[in-house]
């Protein structure tokens, strides 16, 4: 039993899905393991970008795998540390159906000192026939930001203060 | 969808007569939903992405989603293909590639596309971002459009 996993997993979870693009977008984290996890994404209008065929943006595909694979990178940290990517690059196979939900994967398959690497997959019926492919390498950079106290002090600024809590940290 | 192949076209046609990329943004429903604008600057077109909370990636810094500048340089890229080449399809991304340059804030990204081939099926054109100076990238694209 993965203690530190289990407390991490509701946070990121909640971090992912409720906070700025991830919110936007409406996606699900179905499954965080460490350095492995799935995501569900379901039809949305807004994001279309083939306006013709209604077929999803191509960024929605990047969104969805970095953060995904973003999320695998973050399962390897064993300290305050943010994994920014480095690059990410994506092979589209075929365009996804229009009006039907798609399912992301990602896996880490190797974590060394200051890199991680790690894979993804975009699918809508069959994993083996995915719509896009991706490889992304993450940094570790150690931060005092990720810091539990410093976690609560933006929690409460941003509880008073709402989306004006943003502009003010990126001001400073 | 009410945009269908003829129509397009025509919009095509009206966007680059009246030298007003932003038309061709406004037919794309993604480009509304990260709030990407164009607007034609000398001889380029200048791609621009305000800052608003529902881009933040990271809330811990913040930061702007990596996954939406990737989304507006990619959009940014097929734009640059239907404005300046003569596409009348919506281009198909083949590959998309990205490189994380610097660290980027929470304000407006900048971009600027370059077509670099265009062929009789593929089109490969960069597209670079920035904040302060275009001369310090945050984030560089490399892609691959079929056009036909």
């Amino acid at each position: 039993m993965d203690l530190k996993l289990a407390i991490f997993k509701p946070m990121l979870k909640l971090a992912m899905e409720r906070s700025g693009h991830g919110a936007a977008l409406g996606f699900e984290l179905t499954k965080i393991g460490r350095g492995q996890e799935e995501m569900s994404f379901p039809y949305k209008e807004e994001v279309v970008g083939n306006p013709v065929t209604g077929v999803v943006h191509g960024g929605v595909i990047v969104s969805l795998l970095d953060t995904c694979c973003g999320c695998a990178a973050i399962t390897m940290l064993k300290g305050p540390m943010v994994t920014p990517t480095m690059d990410l690059r994506l092979d589209y196979m075929h365009p996804a159906e229009p009006y039907q939900p798609i399912y992301v994967s990602a896996k880490v398959y190797r974590n060394t000192s200051h890199v991680i690497f790690c894979r993804g997959s975009a699918w809508q019926d069959d994993p083996d026939n995915p719509i896009a492919h991706c490889v992304a390498t993450f940094m570790k950079v150690e931060t005092p930001s990720v810091s539990l106290g410093s976690m609560v002090r933006r929690r409460f600024n941003r509880l008073i203060r709402g989306d004006k809590a943003f502009e003010q940290e990126a001001d400073k | 969808m009410s945009v269908t192949e003829p129509s397009l076209k025509k919009d095509l046609l009206r966007a680059k007569e009246q030298a007003n990329p932003q038309l061709i943004l406004d037919l794309i429903p993604y480009s509304s939903f990260i709030g990407a604008q164009a607007r034609q600057d000398n001889n380029q077109v200048l791609y621009w992405l305000d800052r608003r909370p529902s881009n933040i990636g990271n809330p811990s810094l913040p930061a702007i989603h990596g996954g939406v500048i990737g989304g507006f340089l990619e959009l940014s890229a097929a734009i640059e293909i239907l404005y300046t080449l003569d596409v009348n399809l919506v281009p198909k991304v083949v590959d998309f590639s990205l490189d994380y340059l610097r660290p980027e804030r929470y304000k407006t990204i900048y971009a600027n596309c370059t077509v670099l081939r265009q062929g009789k099926k593929l089109v490969n054109v960069t597209a670079t971002a920035w904040q302060d100076d275009p001369q310090t990238p945050i984030a560089n694209a490399r892609c691959h459009f079929l056009v036909s």
